[in-house]
Parts: structure tokens; sequence; C-alpha cells
């Protein structure tokens, strides 16, 4: 009924269609989140493993494949085909035996690199040069902890993320800073359901469960030493520093991308973050931007503003102060977000807004607004705040700014109109 | 050898002397010889009728899971799509892989096993006929429950109700956590009745699964043909074995924690709430402990058809028979024993993970022997490439496509950044679709002409081999890539500028050639089934028992018992030695016994369907519920209660002499 | 072939197991599973938090014990049952089979009275981890007994039926009694793993 040219027919078929999806997805593989172009030891680890395994799969497929192929046509039935039956073998021991040892063979090949890659990527190396003291240029740091690394608790919510810098003593949200170079621990927790930290250019993932820290350990770029032996650098010390400076600007300082990576429920695709890798000082000034966090919009102290909002809040009448009022009184956003600086914007249950202005992207790295130069885009900006605040559930579908606990946004009676977003928006986007 | 096996067909009937039904030990008529069509298919306990109706329904439930997929990857086309919410889309794929699982493949695996176990063995029927039927209509009851979610949806969107009570304030009501419900998401404050709608199928359904397991490990091991001893057993009936008691071990798992996630939902105990102590990763545990065979007992019955089919085209037997034997056993075993390859990112430390990876890789070894044995069967024979054989070639290659991501996974350190990414979406699905789907059409080519006596007509096969495995490898082969370069599965929708756009977007293209490669495959089975032309007892000169009777075999199956000299043992009878023939046993004037039909398990079965639905809308919050649900387990308790007093019954045929 | 003792003896190639027995052995090995997966789940979170309960006040030794006493007399009865069928003597089996309904009953009435106590006290399916874990076992257990208890007073009226006798339903009494075996068994697991346990 059928004959070996349908057989062929379909493996031509299939070839094809190999070859084209491949060059259809193109051969891109630097993209924002690609694991292959990777950017720290721990993800470089994982990358190089990886390849083992497609390298010994990629043998067995030529090998096995090519008997294979070699079977269905030279065994293949002939047009009128009188041959007596084919004789009936029932298999050969040896074979088998041969083959199993092969097999594991090639797996031992696979397992030792394993072995060793789980001790590596589990294990927090020893790095003196990334120990707290040695590195850290802000002030505020407790001397026990200068034998530490950097800590950074990274608590998942449904769907955003808080980043804590308990050594430093600072929050913040979606967007994480870390110094290039420098082995750091994160912690790992949840609040509510299962999520995952995935920034694949540095790191594999590892899940925030609920009920249990997890920690990993993760490092943007390479260590001095490491940057040394891959290079065959040489030079005097100072030479030596320069060049891995400069190895670590050029090459590593960026804006890497991450997200949640277990499925979380409604908007687990929008639970996105990022990560900015930075030099030391300019790690240090974030740092200290953030401790010290915002003044009012006209610069009075605190306690004045809170007094002339209660006595006149009619000389608070520009757009930015007013947008403030609305942010503390009837938007009623301190109750869940936080901004330093402001003695009564405290929330914790929403990402801490210090700095949000400065932040490329905003609802958890959904909202972008980051230029081709690296910078803010205002204009862009200014629409993201707007539409989140206006639309939060259209963005973010089933988030709990719409619906809190029989609070949010769309409890406001009398919803918030056009104008009050547009103020709030243009007093967020001062917060740089 | 001349046969006396292959003669030509005979009509169905045969001289009956009792065809009229007798009354059982309750009183009541037993549905023995019904006139009515209905009537006979519903309480028949003929393993072949019962194959069938498995059959059926799981092909309309792998279009319902294909169509899902269809809107999935509709939505996935293009960035930031909105053509389906995110609540809808995430109860898509939840319901795409439970469907798929639990609605298509395993019943597809059932009608297989159910039509040719007893025929491969040489026996009646199976064990117990009774219960086999009530693993049929309480696998009809858990679909029904399951499916029934989307209904509840319709209604909530309709506006014709909200849910109170329980998950006031949810407006979930098809599943939509995902196939393997990782808690604490499935707990009653994250997710609404969609939950228990999955929770009550899904028990339900692994009811029917043990009782039907259970059946079969009774069959193989004591109805086997005298002459049939375990090693001359076909490759696919070991492998039904296997199966089989992996189930039995394997299921009791996911009913505990299935159990425990109710009770948690429903009677407030806390095994997976955090703030009272619960911890989620027991769920995972106690899932993938299940999950994890549940995928060989998936994918083994697959392998036995592979295994039937190959030698069948090679006019040679099978390469190392008691290897390929021993290899689906300790691929049996050794899925008990790699669980937490699926937990590699929940932080298990250094010393379980490397355990659980080198199992993993273990496991490839047995797998690996098979194809090469696969293999083997080729080589040196006389490859005929018929319709069933094209699917079983593609089969090996397909799966070892799937089998070596499955070998990159296994590097647990590698697995970090594959694991919850499209990499692992195009690794299930090679072997699930390139793997467990062209098997199982294979099987379908290959027995369907046994099946209801007709022959294929015309070269559509060829064509639905092209376009299933075209769109098999357009849709999955750029998936290892979209998951390499960070895109995370269960996403709704995706931003651009990630460079996913163009991946995507071919991955939808090759879904829909992959249903329309489907949708010819259908077209090909109602052709052959509407316009073949008879099928003869043995179109392809096969090897196994089941070739020897007629087609489709007559409803006693033997008409004498035959007694089995040698493996292969059809073939051996063809073209073997004298002493090879299979010789039958003498007719001792009793005639055949055969098992009556009955009333009684597809009344206790039926009672499964408001035990479940009581409770699922008990937590919507409908009044007296409850009630209906005790009504349920009453229905299901009478039911056996009958069952158990009518009395097996039984009648007597006898069959022309001459007629096999 | 129908679901009775009619398998085939002629084979030398069946397992000389009946068929009804062989179905039970698989049952009661997937129940195995099904016990010790619960049984693990609760050691599991006593070994996670032992001090978050302390049930060795609530619990009372003498009692368990002579439940567990019960239920062991039971078994014994039902092996007597077993027997009496074998022999095709149904008044013995009768009277061995009440024997064995009246103990169960005796045993379900004390988990009854002791789960009654434990929720005055305050232990009830909520209370943390250990009550979760505690009912969920024990109470599956507990409907384990009662279907024994109602598959054999079933049993006990049919016997009057005149259709029992030692040919059809030695195996039936049989499978019954494996069974009832196994449910004993598993309390004494349970015993030890949950209650002893405690007292270490």
């Amino acid at each position: 009924m059928k004959n070996a040219s349908s057989g062929l027919r379909k493996l031509i078929a299939l070839a094809i269609s190999l070859i084209t999806l491949t060059l259809l997805g193109g051969c891109d593989v630097n993209t924002r989140m690609s694991t292959f172009d990777t950017k720290g030891p721990v993800a470089e680890t994982q990358y190089e493993l990886f390849m083992i395994t497609v390298w010994v799969s990629t043998f067995i497929f030529v090998l096995v494949g090519a008997f294979y192929l070699v079977a269905m046509f030279k065994f293949r039935e002939k047009k009128n085909d009188t041959r007596p039956l084919p004789t009936q073998g029932h298999g050969n021991p040896l074979v088998e035996i041969g083959l199993i040892g092969a097999s594991i063979l090639l797996l031992v090949i696979i397992a030792v690199p394993t072995l060793r890659a789980i001790w590596y990527t589990h294990d927090i190396p020893f790095s003196e040069e990334s120990q707290l003291g040695e590195w850290y240029q802000g002030d505020g740091l407790a001397a026990a902890e200068e034998d530490n690394v950097l800590t950074i608790r990274v608590n998942g919510y449904q769907w955003w993320w808080a980043f804590d810098y308990p050594q430093l003593g600072i929050s913040t949200a979606n967007e994480m800073v870390i110094p290039a170079g420098k082995v750091i621990r994160l912690e790992l927790r949840s609040k509510d359901v299962i999520h995952s930290f995935w920034l694949p250019r540095i790191a594999g993932k590892v899940d925030l469960i609920p009920g249990r820290t997890n920690q990993m350990w993760i490092q943007a770029g390479d260590s001095f030493e490491a940057w040394q032996e891959k290079n065959n650098a040489t030079g005097t010390d100072e030479e030596l520093r320069a060049a891995y400076a400069q190895y670590l600007q050029d090459e590593i300082h960026n804006y890497y991308y991450g997200q949640c990576a277990e499925y979380c429920g409604d908007s687990h695709a929008r639970m996105l973050f990022r990560s900015t890798v930075v030099g030391d000082d300019e790690f240090a000034d974030w740092v200290s931007d953030i401790k010290q966090g915002h003044t009012t919009p006209n610069g009075m102290s605190w306690d004045d503003w809170y007094s002339t909002l209660n006595d006149s809040p009619e000389t608070l009448s520009d757009d930015i102060n007013q947008g403030l009022n609305l942010f503390m009184t009837r938007g009623k956003c301190a109750t869940c977000h936080a901004v330093n600086g402001n003695p009564r914007a405290l929330g914790v249950a929403g990402p801490n807004l210090t700095k949000v202005a400065s932040r490329l992207s905003m609802a958890a790295g959904w909202l972008n607004h980051r230029a081709e130069d690296g910078s803010v885009d205002e204009a862009q900006q200014y629409e993201n705040f707007f539409k989140w605040i206006k639309e939060t559930d259209v963005v973010k579908p089933g988030n709990r700014m719409w619906k809190a606990n029989g609070g949010g946004i769309g409890e406001l009676d009398e919803l918030l109109t056009d104008d009050e977003i547009r103020k709030i928006s243009l007093y967020l986007q001062t917060l740089k | 050898m001349s046969s006396t096996l292959t003669d030509t067909p005979t009509s169905s009937t045969t001289h009956d002397h009792a065809l009229k039904p007798e009354t059982s030990n309750l009183g009541f008529m037993r549905p023995d010889h019904s006139k009515s069509v209905l009537i006979d298919w519903l309480t028949t306990v003929d393993h072949k009728k019962i194959g069938i109706m498995y059959g059926a329904i799981a092909l309309f439930f792998l279009l319902i899971g294909g169509i899902e997929a269809l809107i999935i990857r509709a939505q996935l086309a293009v960035p930031e799509n909105d053509l389906v919410s995110a609540q809808r889309y995430n109860q898509l794929f939840t319901m795409h892989g439970t469907t798929m699982i639990f609605l298509a493949i395993m019943p597809l695996n059932a009608a297989f096993f159910n039509f040719l176990v007893p025929l491969q063995i040489g026996a009646r029927d199976v064990a117990f006929p009774r219960l086999n039927s009530f693993s049929l209509w309480t696998f009809v009851a858990g679909a029904l429950v399951l499916n029934f979610s989307w209904l509840m949806q319709a209604f909530s969107e309709l506006g014709w109700f909200t849910a109170s009570g329980p998950t006031a304030g949810m407006d979930d009501f098809v599943p939509g956590m995902g196939w393997f419900g990782y808690a604490p998401l499935t707990e009653r404050q994250f997710t609404g009745a969609g939950t228990d709608f999955w929770i009550l199928g899904l028990q339900i359904l692994g009811i029917a699964s043990l009782g039907a397991a259970m059946n079969f490990v009774a069959t193989i091991l004591n109805m086997r043909a005298p002459g049939m001893k375990m090693m001359r057993l076909p490759v696919f009936t070991w492998m039904t074995l296997v199966v089989s008691l992996l189930i039995i071990f394997a299921f009791p798992a996911i009913t505990i924690a299935l159990g425990q996630l109710m009770f948690d939902r429903m009677f407030d105990t806390n095994f997976f709430q955090v703030a009272e102590g619960g911890q989620p990763i027991l769920w995972q545990h106690l899932f993938w402990i299940f999950g994890h065979p549940e995928v060989y007992i998936l994918v083994l019955p697959a392998m036995g058809i592979v295994s039937e089919v190959l030698p069948t085209f090679s006019k040679k037997p099978l390469f190392g028979y008691p290897i390929v034997v021993f290899s689906g056993a300790v691929i049996g075993f050794l899925g008990f024993a790699v669980w937490s390859h699926h937990m590699f990112t929940t932080g298990l430390g250094k010393v379980a993970t490397a355990a659980f990876s080198l199992l993993t890789m273990a496991i490839a070894v047995p797998t690996g022997v098979k194809i090469f044995n696969w293999i083997g069967t080729l080589w040196g024979g006389r490859v005929r490439f018929d319709a069933p054989m094209i699917f079983s070639i593609g089969f090996i290659w397909m799966f070892m496509m799937g089998g070596f991501s499955g070998i990159m996974h296994s590097a647990a350190p590698a697995d970090a950044q594959q694991q919850d990414s499209y990499f692992v979406i195009a690794h299930f699905h090679y072997v699930a679709i390139g793997g467990i789907l062209l098997a199982s059409i294979s099987g379908i080519y290959f027995w369907l002409p046994k099946i209801v006596g007709k022959m294929w007509t015309g070269n559509l096969s060829t064509w639905v081999a092209i376009f299933t495995t075209v769109g098999l490898n357009v849709t999955f082969f750029p998936m290892h890539f979209l998951g390499l370069i960070g895109m995370p599965r269960r996403t709704h929708t995706y931003l651009s500028g990630f460079g996913w756009d163009g991946y995507n977007m071919v991955c939808s293209i090759g879904a829909f050639i992959l249903a329309f490669g489907v949708l010819l495959f259908v077209i090909d089975i109602i052709l052959c089934m509407t316009k073949g032309k008879p099928a003869g007892n043995d179109p392809w000169d096969a090897r196994t028992l089941e070739w020897a009777t007629t087609s489709p075999p007559q409803h006693y199956n033997f008409g004498r018992t035959p007694i089995i000299p040698a493996r292969d043992a059809l073939w051996e009878h063809k073209h073997g030695p004298e002493n090879r023939n299979i010789n039958f046993e003498a007719d001792d004037g009793h005639g055949i016994h055969m098992p009556s039909q009955s009333w009684m398990p597809v009344l206790a079965s039926f009672g499964f369907a408001p035990l479940g639905l009581g409770l699922c809308l008990m937590q919507v919050g409908i009044p007296y519920m409850g009630y209906v649900a005790i009504a349920g387990l009453f229905t299901i308790a009478l039911g056996i209660i009958l069952w158990a007093v009518e009395g097996p019954g039984g009648y007597h045929l006898h069959p022309e002499e001459d007629k096999i | 072939m129908s679901d009775d003792a009619h398998n085939n003896d002629d084979g030398h190639h069946s397992l000389m197991v009946n068929n009804k027995k062989l179905l039970m052995w698989l049952f009661l090995g997937s129940d195995c599973m099904f016990f010790g997966t619960m049984i693990s789940t609760h050691l599991i979170y006593r070994k996670l938090y032992p001090e978050s309960y302390d049930p060795t006040s609530l619990f009372s030794l003498e009692l368990t014990s002579f439940s567990t006493f019960i239920l062991l007399m039971s078994s014994f009865l039902m092996a007597l049952a077993v027997s009496a069928m074998h022999k095709g003597d149904i008044k013995s089996f009768r009277r061995n089979t009440i024997g064995v309904i009246f103990f169960g009953l005796i045993f379900l009435g004390c988990q009854v009275y002791e789960f009654t106590e434990f929720v005055h006290a305050g232990l009830t399916l909520s209370s943390g981890t250990f009550g979760s874990t505690f009912y969920m076992l024990t109470g599956t257990h507990g409907v384990h007994v009662a279907i024994g208890v109602f598959w054999l007073i079933c049993m006990y009226f049919y016997s009057f039926t005149g259709k029992m006798d030692a040919h059809q339903s030695a195996v039936d009494v049989e499978i019954a009694g494996l069974y009832w075996h196994f449910v004993d068994i598993v309390w004494i697991i349970i015993f030890t793993a949950i209650y002893l346990i405690e007292f270490i």
C-alpha cells in the first residue's frame, strides 16, 4: 500500500521544515534575556554545562540517526520483492551490552561536570573583594557587616518584587540596583504564592516559596582573578585593575531583564523585574539617594508642609503640590506606598516609590519608558504613570491596587478624575 | 504454513442456545442480548466495545484539547495580544494540559489495553468484566465533572449567579492553576471553584484508572492461554502490565494530595496553609511522586505499540525482546526515583539535587536501549512503509529528540535556566506529540482494520504524516530557543523587544499545520469506517494472536482456547516449523462461557457525577448541594452492593464447529 | 471469563492465585501507598514543628490501647470466620462474623468518643498541621473500618439466603478477611507512629 517514497517524502519535508524554521527564527541569541550571552559566572557555568549536553546529544543524534536512516533505506522492501523472509534474528547480547556501556559512558561525561556545577552554583564562593568592607563606598555600614557580602532580600508578591538591602537599611521595588563584579547573596521569600526569580543573563532561576527562605548567589561580571585568567592579562597591578574596571564598565554595566518564572496567578505574565548593574561609586550614590529620600516639592520641611496642608491647602495650588496632596489624601496612595523622606508615607503593602521616577519601567517591568540611550523617556513615563493609575486593572488584572481588601483605587467613592491623575503623575515624576 | 486461523470472517451472530436473558440474584433481568443498541452499549462488559468507547471519547477530547491549544497559540502569535483575557488564557492552558493527559492520552491508552490485551493473551475477556465497565463510566463521570466547569464559567459571565459561601469573591470557575496545581495558589484565598472542579474531576478519574489497572494486572497474570508464558507475551501486553502496576502504586500519592487540598479548601485544614505551618513544597513532592510515574504511564503503552508495529513491518522479530521488556520494567521502577527533577529550582539542596540529577540520567539508559533495539529490529529486515510503519518510524526520531532535551534537563544547573520556560514545553511536547501521539496514530492505523473490519482507503496517511510531523517540528522546535532566550511558560502575553516575536509567530503557524494533520487523520478514520473494503483477518501479515481472529473479532474472541507454542505465536504458526503451530484445546461440549452484561456498574459510576458536582457546587455556594453529594455517595454504594449481590451470571455460546 | 473462581486452572500459565484474591492484594498494595503517604505527611510535619503541639496531655494511651486490643481481637475472630467458611460451617461463620462486627463497632465507638473529647479540648481539623494530619489519617482509617463493618453486615445477612457455601463463598470471605487484617495492621502502625511516638 505504501512504499519507500512516502517515507522519503516525509523525511525531506521534515528536513526542510527544520532548516526553514531555524532560519526563520533567526540566529540572534544576544537578546535581553538570553541564556547564551551570559554576563556572570553562575549563568556561564550553567551555559557551559548545557553546551556539553548539546554536544553529547548531537553526537548521539548523528550516530543513531545514521544507523536509523541507513536501516530504513538499506533494508527497505523493493517493488515486487520476491526474496524469502529475512533472517529472523532475535538480538545480539554483545551489541546490547556494548551499547549500554557506551550510553553510561556518555552519561558520565555529562554527570561529572553536572556534579561540579551543582556544587559551584549552590555554595556561595569565598571572595574577599566582595566583602562589603572592601568595596562599599557609602556610609553607615555596621562593623559586623564588613566581612559579609552584600545580601539582598527578594520578596515576591502577586505581582511585583520588593528588594530589601537590610545591611544598608534601604528598600526598593521592581528594579534592583547591584554593583558589578561582586558576589551577592540573595534571600528569596514569598508572601503569598510561589514565584521564581529569573535573571537569565546572570543566573538560572530559584523559586520563592512561601513558608521558607531559599538562597542563591549571583555575580554580574567575572571576579578580578577570573577575568585575569580568561584574558591572560599581564601588566602591573594598577594597569590590570584599570583594565578590569574598563571591562566591567564596557561589558557588564547594563540594564538587565528578569521575569517571574513560576505561574503565580492571573498576572504572572506581567511580573517582570530589572536589574541595573553599576560601578561601586554609582551604587553608593544610589543607596544614599534612597536613604535620603525626597523633599517636599516647594522645599519646605515636611512638618511645615503638612501644617500648610492642614491650615491653608489652597496655597499648595500648583500641579505638583496638588499631586502630593492627592497622593496623601484622596488617592490614599500612602496607605500602601512608602516614599522615603516623607514621614507619613510609610505603607508597605505596595512597592516603595522612592526614586520611582529614576526607574526605566513600572508596574513590575511591564510599562516601559527607557529611551534608546538608556535614559528616562519622560513623555512615555508620564503616560505610563497615568495609565497605571487610571486603568490599573487593565494593565494588571487582579492586582491589589485596584481592589485591596475593600480598599484600593477601584473602591474610591467617586473615582479619581483624569485631572487628578494627571497631577499625581506629575508629582511622581519628581521622585527622581 | 497454511492457517485455519485466517479464514474469511463469519457473521457475528452465532448459534446461541440461550438467546433469552436470565434474571440475576436480585430478581431483575440481566440486560443480555438486548435489541436496543443504546442499552447494549451502556451495559456491555465486552472489552472490545469498552475499548472502542474509550477510544472514541479519547479522540473527542484530543480535539477539544487541541482547540484549547490553538486558542493559546493564536493568543501568543503576536506580543501584547488580547484575543483572550489573562484569566481565560490561564484556564485554557490548565484545561489543555489536564484534558490531554487525563481525558485524551490515558483513555486512548485504555482503549488499546482494553481491545488488545485479552486477544493478545488468548483470553475471553478481562478478569473482571463488570469492573471494566465501571472504570469506563466512572471515567465519563470524571470527564463530565471536570468540563462542567466551563458551563459554570459561562453562566457566571452571563450574570446568572456569583460565587458565595466558601469561594465568595472569586470569579474563576474553570480550573486555572496549571495542570499540576501548585499550592498555595490552589488554596481558597487565591483561586475560586475552578480548583474544586479540578480536584474532584481528577479524583474521580483516578478511581476509574485504579479500577482498570487492577483489572489488567489480574487479567495478564491469571488469564493467559496455555503456553502463553510471561516471556512469550507481546511487548504491548508487557507494557500494559508495567503501566498498570505504576498506576496502582503512583496514584495514591495524588489521591492523598488532592484529598489534603480538598480538606484545606472545604474543611479548613492546614496542609498547605502557610500561615498555620503548612508547607507548599509538600504538595510538589506528593504531586510529582505521582506525576513522574504518570508520564511513564503515558509513554510506555506508546513504546509497546511501536514494539509491535516495527517487527511486523520489518518482517523479523523484535531485536532483544527480553531486554526491551526488562527496560520497560526498569523505566517503570526508576520512574519512582526521579520525581524531584521537576523541583530542581525549589532549593532542594546539593545532595538531593545531585541524587535526582544522576538518577534522571540513569533512566536515559533503558530508554536508549529501547531505541537501539527498535533500530536493531529494522536492521537486516525487510521494511515496508505502510501507514502504521511510517508513524512508528517517525516516533523513533521524534521521541529521540524529546529524549535529548530530557537529558539536557537532567543536568540540574542547566535546568535552572530551562525549567519553567518554553524549553521544557518543547521537551514534553516532543515526547508527548512526537512520541505518544505518533505512536498512537501508528497503533490506530495498525489496529483499526481489526477493530472495524475495514481497510484504509487511499494515501491520506502520507499527508497525515507530513502535516503532523512538519507541524510538530515547526511548532515546538523553535520553542527550545524561545526558552533559552528567556521566555517563561504560562504567560498569557509578552512584550515586544525580547526577540520572542518571530519565534512565537512561527510556533503559532506550526500549531495550525499540526491541527490540519490531525484533521486529515480524523477524515481518514471516517473514510475507512464508511468506505473501507473488508480487511480480512490478517491484512498486515502480523505476528500476534489478535490477528488470528476475524476482523472484527467474534464476540467471544476465540472459539476454542489456543495453546501457545512460542513468542510471536501467529508468526511462528504461519512461517515457522510444524511444531510451532498453534493448536487448540478440545471442545468439551460446554460451549463458550460469556460474562453477563449489567446495569450495576453503570449505576455505581453514575453516582460519581452528583457526588463530584455536588461538592463543587457546594464550594460555589449553591444551597443544598451537600445533599446532592450525599445522594451521589448513596448511589455509588447502592450500585456496588447490587453489583455484588446480583452475581456474575453468564451464559453459554456454541459457535459453529469449524469457526474460530 | 467471568469474575468468579473460573480462572485458568488448566493454566500452568496463570499465577494460581484466585482472581478476586489477586485483585484484593493489588488493592491493598495501593491502599498501602495511600496510608503511607498520609502517615509520612504526619511524621514530616511532626519533625518540622515538634513544639507546635503537645498531644501527650490529650492522648489517653489507656483508651487507645484498649481499642487497639479490640481491633486485634476482631482480626482473630475474622480469621476464625474465614476458617469456618472454608469448612462450610455457616453457623460458626455467622457467630464469628457477628463478633467481628461487634468489636469493630466498639473500636469505632472508641474513636468517636476520642474525637469528641479532643474537639472539646480544642483540637480540631484546623488546629495547625497537627490537627489536620491527625484527623485526616485516623478519620480515613475509621472510614475504612466502617466500610469493613458494613461489608461484614451485608455478608452476615447474605449468609441467611442459603447462597453461601464453602465452594462459592470461601474466596469472598477470605478477601474480606484480607481487607480486615490490612485495616488492623495499618492501625498498629498508626498507633505506633502517631500515638506512642509522642511519648518517647
